[in-house]
Parts: structure tokens; C-alpha cells; sequence
């Protein structure tokens, strides 16, 4: 298990390096150089003392050397547009309003989708089942600003009970925390519907039943564990989502996150702070699916050597 | 298995148990077979129609509509549903039955072309992989684990900065590119288990050269895979558009499409939730068929796994 685990982690070296020389690349071919003249009035000294700074005329792989480096160390460079501020400090200031948002949100998802998906598959093929289902199925595909603006045109501007936009008091956490669950939540409900069923035709859970135990324990005892594991391996694909719907989420309630930092980036062509934010992003992606695969491994042994 | 296949199989199965008594054998095909399974399945059946009427609406309502969808009337600007409009109209007085068939055309458009260049680059992928195997289709799998850990929204926008342009086409390309792993991966699992087959081996043995094999017994033979891959990509390149669109990032206003459509929508939606309601309503319409009738088509063309 230890040589799983440390095989996993060391494999997780090149990926990263990977992804981030392809975010490195890609962001090399945006092209221009942030500091020429026609763009800001500089004089030429100050010109080649920013082009050395920003190491703007190295070849290609000292730069990617240099951002690596600057990774591994927790630096992500200066911005280059708002002078004197660090990625660091945009990462700092806004990432941990973006994580309690996205916690929020797994946790509305799992609070509600995990025994919506249980009824399901315990009322197998009944008008419970074909319901939740079809609720489940529905808001899988409604896009999050749908749910998110009808939140605020229903919820908060028509009946009032909580705020419209903002991320200050815990009144103005639940809307958006309710509007980026809503699509998890309905995974998690097909997903441990889908398992539960093949769960509870396995020999065990007929061998609990024929020893006579009570229904609560042979569900709660045999059939929701083995079910959960699922929601374990879907919780990766799942933060991709989840970020995605931040980006969206963030602007209709205006919340101070990376989403949004990032768009205004993008618009004020702040592609220090635009790369940063990606290499985070996948790093956490990454991250996550490792320490699901890790989780996946001790839950399940029979994954550990397949997926090396 | 492809059409004339089947039916020599069909043949060679029965040998001479036809004729004897005269009673006609039924004839019948995979896609026969395939159709037959997929009709009986009443949500499927009913998914596929409504979408080739969504499919037959954006088409067709801005053919037969006798409204300007681009006009400007600011005398009957932001109304509610009424018999002349059926889905009201926007803050700028434009009818949005017809704008949404307009949207419609170009979300589908970019649905339809991404998925394809999905399924292009992921039958190139993967078929090489999954063909040549060994060390090059470890190498070429490593890759794709990593690539797993892009993050698909901020990948998307970086393409479309790079491109430095932001229409139909480009969207495509942008939305293609950060999401055709899982089809690299579906199609190279289909091409290892095919190529161990009896019929391939045969194909060897009497000489058939690798391109022959490949075109003629394996790709031939991930038909069903790619079609089911058409459906399961197509609602979330769908929604890829509409999020791009609704963070302003991607298909901008006066140009429609049915994010741009809910962008706009967004800043009256205080005032006149139509607006976002009706676009976002037209999205999830489409991806929720989309669901279902990759379901259907799963069931119908791959029984063996078919969902308990």
C-alpha cells in the first residue's frame, strides 16, 4: 500500500511539469511583449530594465526553467499590470473566498444528493425512483446561471430573505453555495442510485438479508458503504465542474474570487496573473486526483495495481 | 460490426436450417436490431424527437418569422410571453422566439463542429495508441493522464486569446481542444479489445497489411462507440459556449447565440427574467435530450452495458 501510495506521488512530478510547460507554451503564444513602448511611455533604460526583470529576452526553456522554479517555491511572479502587486497576492486575497464557495457548494451536494440517490434505488422502479430521477436528470443539464438568477429573482428580490449579491455575512454564502451545488448535486444522486442497485444484488447483501438482519443494518451496514466509494472517485471530475461553475457563479453574485479575477485578467491582458491562475487551478486539479486515487486505493483494494 | 458483416455472420450460423421447411426467416441487421431496442425505449424516444424539433425550429422560425430578429423597437421592448411573441421579447423590443432560433442555429453549430473535432482528434489518438501499443501507447496514455489535469474553462479562454478572435469557428476550436481526452480513451480501449479478435488475427494471418485491418475490421467496428460519443460530448460543448458566452468571453452581443442570449438577458433579469429564462430554457432542453438519447443509443447499440 506505502509503495502505491509513493509510486502515486512521485508520478504526479511529470504531470505537473507537463501541464505546466503546455500552460507555459500556450500562454507564449498570446505573443507581444507586455512592456514594449507603443504600449506604455517608458524610456529605453527603464525598457531594458523591465525586458531583464521579467527575463523577457532568454530563450524559451531558461524562462519555462525560471516558472517552474518560481512555482516550486510558491512564487508565481510579479503582475503586469497592477504595479506592485504579486500573483501571490491575488491568489492570497481572493482564493479562499473561491474555496469556501466550492466547499459550500460539494457540501449542498453531497448533504442532499446522496440520500436523494439512496430513496431512489431503495423505491427502485416507483413514482419515488422515476421522480428523483427525472428531478436529478433535469438539473444536470439547466445551466447554473439559470438557477442562480432564478435563485436571486424568486429568492432574494421577490421573498427577501436573503441578500442579492455580495460574500460578507454567511446570508450572502447560501444563495451562491445553493446555485453551484444544484448541478453536483444531481450527479451524486444518479451516481449512488446506479451503485446502490448493483450493490444490493451483490451475494453479500443477499447472505446479511438470509442471516436475518434488520433492512436498516443491511443497508446501513453493507449497502451504503460499498456505495459511497463512487462519490470518492467522482469528487475529481467534480472539482473541474465546480470550477467552472465558480467563474459563473461568481459574476451573477458578484463574489470576490478566482473566477472572476480571472475574466478581469483575461480583459486587462494581465497574463502574469492569467497563467498563474491556470497553473493553480490545474494543480489543485491534479492534486485532487490524487489524493482520489489514494482514497480509491484504500477503499478498494483491488484498484491498487491496475492503476499504477 | 458493420451492415454486410452481420449478415454473413447471420449465415454462417444457421447453416442449412432454412430452407427445409419453407418458413421465412426473419431478416434482420445490427442497425435493425439497434432501432428496435431504441424505439422501446419511450424516454429515448421521446428525447430524439424533441430534439430534431428543437433541431427543426432553429432552423426553420427565422425562415417563416416576420420579424426582424436584429430590429430595434423600443416600443414593445422587454414584454412578457403573448400570442404575437410567443417568447416575449428582449430590452432592445427584438422578438426572441426568433432570436432564439437564431442563437439556437449558432450554439448548435458550434456544438455540432466541436464534437466532431472531438471525435477527429480522439479516433486519431487513440486508434494510434491503442493500434501500435506498447511503449508508444503507454507514452501516449501518460500524456492524456496529464492532460487530464487541465482545467477545460481557463484552458478554453486562453485558446480563444491566442487565436485573438472570437467567432463561431474559433469557439470550435477553443472548446474542442481542451475536451477530446475521454473520447482518445473510449476509442483506444475499443481498439485494443477489437484487435484481439479472431477475425483480425485471421486478417493477419492471410497477409492483410496494417491499414487494411484498421480501416476495414477496427475502425469500422468503434461506429456505435462514436456515435454514443457524438451525444455524450454534445451538451458539454453546449454548455461551454453558453458559460464562455455568459462570463462576455466568448460569442458577443449583437451576434446570438443562446449564451450571448442569456449574457444579455443578465443585466434586466431584476426587471425581465424572460430574457435569460427563455435561452437558458432552450439550453437545457437541448443537453437534457442529449442525455437521454445517449442513454438510448448506449442501450441500444452496446447491450452488455446496459444500466441495472
Amino acid at each position: 500500500m506505502l509503495k502505491f501510495i509513493v509510486r502515486r506521488i512521485f508520478w504526479t512530478i511529470p504531470v505537473l511539469l507537463v501541464v505546466i510547460f503546455l500552460t507555459f507554451t500556450m500562454m507564449r503564444q498570446i505573443g507581444g511583449n507586455p512592456f514594449r513602448q507603443s504600449e506604455r511611455a517608458v524610456t529605453e533604460a527603464t525598457q531594458r530594465n523591465l525586458e531583464a526583470k521579467f527575463h523577457v529576452n532568454d530563450p524559451w526553456y531558461l524562462q519555462y526553467a525560471h516558472y517552474v522554479k518560481g512555482v516550486a517555491t510558491f512564487d508565481l511572479g510579479p503582475s503586469l499590470v497592477v504595479r506592485g502587486r504579486d500573483v501571490n497576492d491575488i491568489v492570497a486575497t481572493h482564493f479562499p473566498t473561491s474555496i469556501q464557495l466550492g466547499l459550500f457548494a460539494f457540501l449542498f451536494a453531497i448533504v442532499l444528493g446522496v440520500p436523494l440517490g439512496m430513496i431512489a434505488a431503495l423505491r427502485h422502479n416507483t413514482w419515488v425512483d422515476y421522480s428523483a430521477m427525472f428531478f436529478s436528470n433535469v438539473f444536470h443539464a439547466v445551466p447554473s446561471f439559470l438557477i442562480a438568477t432564478l435563485l436571486i429573482y424568486f429568492v432574494a428580490l421577490k421573498a427577501g430573505w436573503f441578500p442579492t449579491s455580495g460574500w460578507t455575512s454567511w446570508e450572502h454564502k447560501v444563495l451562491p453555495s445553493i446555485a453551484l451545488g444544484f448541478g453536483p448535486m444531481a450527479l451524486f444522486a444518479r451516481l449512488v442510485r446506479g451503485t446502490m442497485l448493483e450493490t444490493l444484488q451483490q451475494d453479500y447483501v443477499r447472505t446479511a438479508k438470509a442471516k436475518g438482519l434488520r433492512y436498516r443494518r443491511v443497508v446501513g451496514l453493507h449497502v451504503l458503504r460499498n456505495s459511497l466509494i463512487p462519490v470518492v472517485t467522482a469528487a475529481g471530475p467534480l472539482l473541474g465542474f465546480i470550477i467552472t461553475g465558480s467563474f459563473v457563479i461568481e459574476l451573477i453574485f458578484n463574489i470576490p474570487g478566482i473566477g472572476q479575477q480571472f475574466v478581469d485578467s483575461v480583459f486587462n491582458r494581465d497574463y502574469s496573473v492569467v497563467m498563474g491562475l491556470t497553473v493553480l487551478l490545474s494543480v489543485i486539479v491534479i492534486v485532487a486526483n490524487l489524493v482520489v486515487d489514494i482514497l480509491y486505493g484504500i477503499l478498494d483494494p483491488r484498484t491498487r495495481d491496475v492503476r499504477a | 460490426m458493420s451492415v454486410t458483416d452481420a449478415r454473413e455472420e447471420a449465415l454462417a450460423t444457421e447453416p442449412g436450417s432454412a430452407p427445409a421447411s419453407g418458413a421465412p426467416i426473419r431478416q434482420t441487421n445490427l442497425w435493425k436490431d439497434a432501432w428496435r431496442r431504441y424505439v422501446r425505449n419511450r424516454a429515448a424516444t421521446l428525447a430524439g424527437v424533441v430534439f430534431v424539433v428543437v433541431l427543426l425550429y432553429c432552423l426553420v422560425a427565422p425562415i417563416l418569422s416576420p420579424y426582424d430578429p436584429n430590429k430595434i423597437n423600443f416600443t414593445i421592448a422587454s414584454q412578457t410571453p403573448t400570442l404575437d411573441h410567443p417568447f416575449g421579447t428582449d430590452k432592445f423590443g427584438r422578438d426572441l422566439f426568433t432570436r432564439t432560433a437564431l442563437g439556437g442555429r449558432v450554439s448548435i453549430l458550434i456544438g455540432f463542429g466541436a464534437t466532431l473535432a472531438i471525435l477527429l482528434i480522439g479516433v486519431v489518438y487513440g486508434s494510434i495508441s491503442g493500434f501500435v501499443g506498447g511503449r508508444l501507447d503507454n507514452g501516449l496514455m501518460r500524456f492524456l493522464d496529464a492532460l487530464y489535469g487541465l482545467p477545460y474553462l481557463p484552458f478554453a479562454i486562453i485558446t480563444l486569446q491566442i487565436i485573438g478572435r472570437t467567432d463561431m469557428w474559433t469557439m470550435m476550436i477553443a472548446l474542442s481542444i481542451a475536451s477530446w481526452f475521454t473520447t482518445a480513451r473510449i476509442v483506444r480501449g475499443q481498439v485494443l479489445s477489437l484487435k484481439e479478435n479472431d477475425y483480425v488475427r485471421a486478417a493477419k494471418a492471410v497477409g492483410a497489411r496494417w491499414y487494411r485491418i484498421l480501416g476495414r475490421h477496427l475502425l469500422p467496428n468503434t461506429l456505435g462507440v462514436l456515435i454514443i460519443a457524438i451525444f455524450l460530448e454534445l451538451p458539454g460543448v453546449i454548455l461551454g459556449e453558453a458559460f464562455l458566452s455568459f462570463i462576455g468571453l466568448g460569442i458577443s452581443p449583437p451576434d446570438a447565440s443562446w449564451g450571448a442570449m442569456a449574457q444579455e438577458g443578465r443585466t434586466v433579469f431584476r426587471s425581465h427574467p424572460t430574457a435569460i429564462i427563455v435561452p437558458s430554457v432552450a439550453i437545457a432542453t437541448l443537453v437534457l435530450c442529449a442525455n437521454f438519447v445517449a442513454d438510448g443509443l448506449r442501450d441500444a447499440l452496446d447491450p452488455r452495458t446496459r444500466e441495472t
